[in-house]
């Protein structure tokens, strides 16, 4: 094993802080390898020590070059390989995965070197318990990608030769709009669930939010099995991970995997009409009673005594 | 088309008991076919009655995946035949380790076309299997697949990614994962069940598969239990709702919440 050196594994996507942040800390040469389009490769290029490039990807989808990726990897035995929890990052991750025999770890809260060894801290079984870890061989780790990297330029691209899977072709982008929230930064959030009877009452849950001055968001089934929200409004396990001063939750029954999103939230405020609703043992403030109630009364407080 | 369904028997954590010192007790929760396993079976069967294919449920775990419930669950939702490597010698196999019996069980299975997976699993939930699986088998891997169609001997995959919906046309072996809202799946009815009893299930000795030994293990140097969990709720009767809103938002200013 090259225990001087950890890799990062990028899926066409420049967002990348988070996989430099954890290479940094495990390796001393953080190598980069980039599938996907060249203007990636050079905005990598600014944040790792070496930048490997796979070569424009043109109608392959990025997914195809995670054994390219990964034979790259298993040459070089390093310490660590990080990717990004994203669709494409853990395609990649996966590839890596497989030709190590190594475990993917995900959920990962801190990484550190302890003497030659990687110990991570990782949140398992769906956020019910969290487990320091130590890692014999090669680390591969899954984690938040974060923000995109930028700067000078401070490594040289170096294409190398990987082919594609042959076989898939993307014939078709329709581009979707991003919301362009960010819940993370929001200081309250008022999220609303399946207790919500209609999509047009979620202007209700619009006027809350607003009277509170803070952001609206959801549970999963909201915006994934309904799409009254759009997806990056969602909070969970599978969804948005935030710590607001202040989160109220209407009718949203508490599930676990919702609730570990939130779990570092100051206050929580639940409003169900079931008593028996497990949010109210994972609140600070429980109402008790019917949302289409209590949410404009709330709203009509917090005007009141504005 | 011959089509293998990779689903997980799983318990639920939320019903875990979990201790003080962080380490887990699972034996109140009661395992099922993981919540969005079932979307990846109704794709199947749409897929396999669209190409008079096959549709073979695979799973791989402890003994204890391999119950005459467990069978019935799979095989009540559209499957033809049942595949299962059930051995306690992987009761605490990580992702990779699973992925890498999953691998050898398909190409036992032989010449499939397809490997459909779930969004992510109820218990590790990190939606790393499939596409680890893929890795395994050299194949291509996709996630967050939202549509998927029999088109010119290949198949019309759509993904609903961060960027948009994207489209591929693919020929050749995948592995597909589904996102969870992909199709409605349908509900087992009483003939679904009784029909399950009639079909097959095979069971491969884990001994017999050809499967690399790992390369990295794992030490769990110490386990805790997540802080923000339990919390002592003041509670208010929202019955007179304005009464209750006035109730919260004095507390929440004393709080300094506001
Ligand atoms: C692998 C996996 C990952 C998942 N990831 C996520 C995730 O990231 N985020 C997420 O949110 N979920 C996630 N889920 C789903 C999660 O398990 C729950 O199914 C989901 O959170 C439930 O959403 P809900 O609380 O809105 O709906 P329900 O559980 O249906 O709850 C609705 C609540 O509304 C209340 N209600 C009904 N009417 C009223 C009314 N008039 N006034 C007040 N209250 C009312 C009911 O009492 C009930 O408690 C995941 C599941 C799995 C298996
Ligand atoms: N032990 C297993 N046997 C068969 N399929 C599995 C197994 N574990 C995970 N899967 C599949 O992989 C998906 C994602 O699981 P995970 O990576 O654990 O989130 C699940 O929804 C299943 O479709």
């Amino acid at each position: 094993m090259n225990t001087t050196q950890s890799w990062i594994v990028v899926a066409d996507d420049a967002a990348a802080t988070g996989l430099v942040g954890a290479a940094r800390t495990l390796g001393t040469e953080v190598v980069a390898v980039v599938a996907g389009r060249r203007e990636v490769a050079d905005a990598l290029a600014t944040a790792a020590d070496r930048v490997l490039w796979l070569g424009e990807p043109g109608e392959a989808p990025v997914e195809a070059f995670a054994p390219a990726v990964a034979a790259l990897v298993a040459q070089a035995a390093p310490r660590a390989v990080v990717g990004a929890t994203t669709p494409s990052g853990r395609a990649l991750l996966g590839a890596v995965g497989a030709a190590l025999q190594a475990p993917v770890l995900s959920g990962i809260g801190t990484v550190e070197l302890s003497g030659d060894q990687v110990v991570v801290t990782r949140s398992v079984l769906g956020g019910v318990s969290e487990h320091r870890t130590g890692v014999e061989g090669t680390a591969v780790l899954a984690v938040d990608a974060g923000a995109a990297v930028s700067g000078t330029p401070a490594a040289a691209v170096e294409e190398v030769a990987g082919e594609a899977l042959a076989g898939a072709r993307v014939t078709e982008v329709r581009p979707r709009e991003r919301a362009g929230v960010n819940l993370g930064a929001a200081r309250t959030v008022v999220a609303v669930g399946r207790g919500l009877k209609a999509r047009e009452d979620v202007a209700l849950l619009t006027e809350l939010a607003g009277a509170f001055g803070g952001e609206l968001a959801c549970s999963r089934p909201l915006a994934e099995g309904v799409d009254w929200l759009p997806k990056e409004r969602y909070i969970g396990i599978s969804g948005q991970h935030i710590a607001p001063e202040l989160y109220v939750a209407v009718g949203i029954s508490g599930q676990l995997q919702h609730m570990v999103g939130v779990r570092e939230a100051g206050v929580i405020v639940a409003v169900n009409s079931d008593k028996n609703a497990p949010v109210f043992s994972q609140c600070d403030y429980g109402v008790v009673g019917d949302l289409y109630q209590v949410v404009p009364a709330l709203t009509a407080a917090l005007k009141g005594g504005a | 088309m011959k089509i293998v369904v990779a689903y997980k028997w799983a318990p639920n954590p939320q019903d875990a008991d979990v201790r003080p010192d962080g380490t887990v007790d699972l034996s109140r929760a009661k395992a099922a076919v993981s919540e969005y396993d079932p979307v990846a079976f109704e794709l199947a069967r749409r897929l396999a009655d669209a190409t008079a294919g096959e549709v073979i449920g695979l799973s791989v775990g402890a003994a204890s995946i391999d119950t005459p419930l467990a069978r019935k669950a799979a095989l009540s939702r559209g499957l033809d035949r049942l595949v299962l490597v059930a051995d306690d010698a992987l009761a605490d196999a990580d992702g990779t380790r699973l992925a890498a019996v999953l691998a050898a069980a398909v190409r036992a299975i032989g010449d499939v076309d397809v490997v459909l997976a779930g969004d992510s699993s109820i218990d590790v939930a990190a939606g790393q299997v499939p596409l680890t699986l893929a890795g395994e088998l050299g194949w291509l891997g996709l996630a967050s697949v939202s549509r998927v169609e029999a088109a010119d001997g290949g198949l019309v995959v759509e993904r609903d990614l961060p960027g948009g919906t994207t489209v591929l046309a693919v020929a050749g072996p995948v592995v597909l994962a589904a996102t969870a809202d992909a199709v409605v799946p349908k509900v087992a009815g009483m003939k679904d069940i009784l029909a399950a009893a009639k079909k097959p299930t095979e069971v491969l000795a884990l001994d017999g598969l050809d499967v690399p030994a790992p390369g990295a293990t794992l030490t769990t140097l110490s386990t805790a239990k997540p802080g923000g969990g339990d919390r002592q709720a003041t509670v208010i009767d929202g019955a007179d709702p304005a009464a209750a809103a006035a109730q919260l938002v004095g507390a929440l200013r004393q709080a300094g919440a506001l």
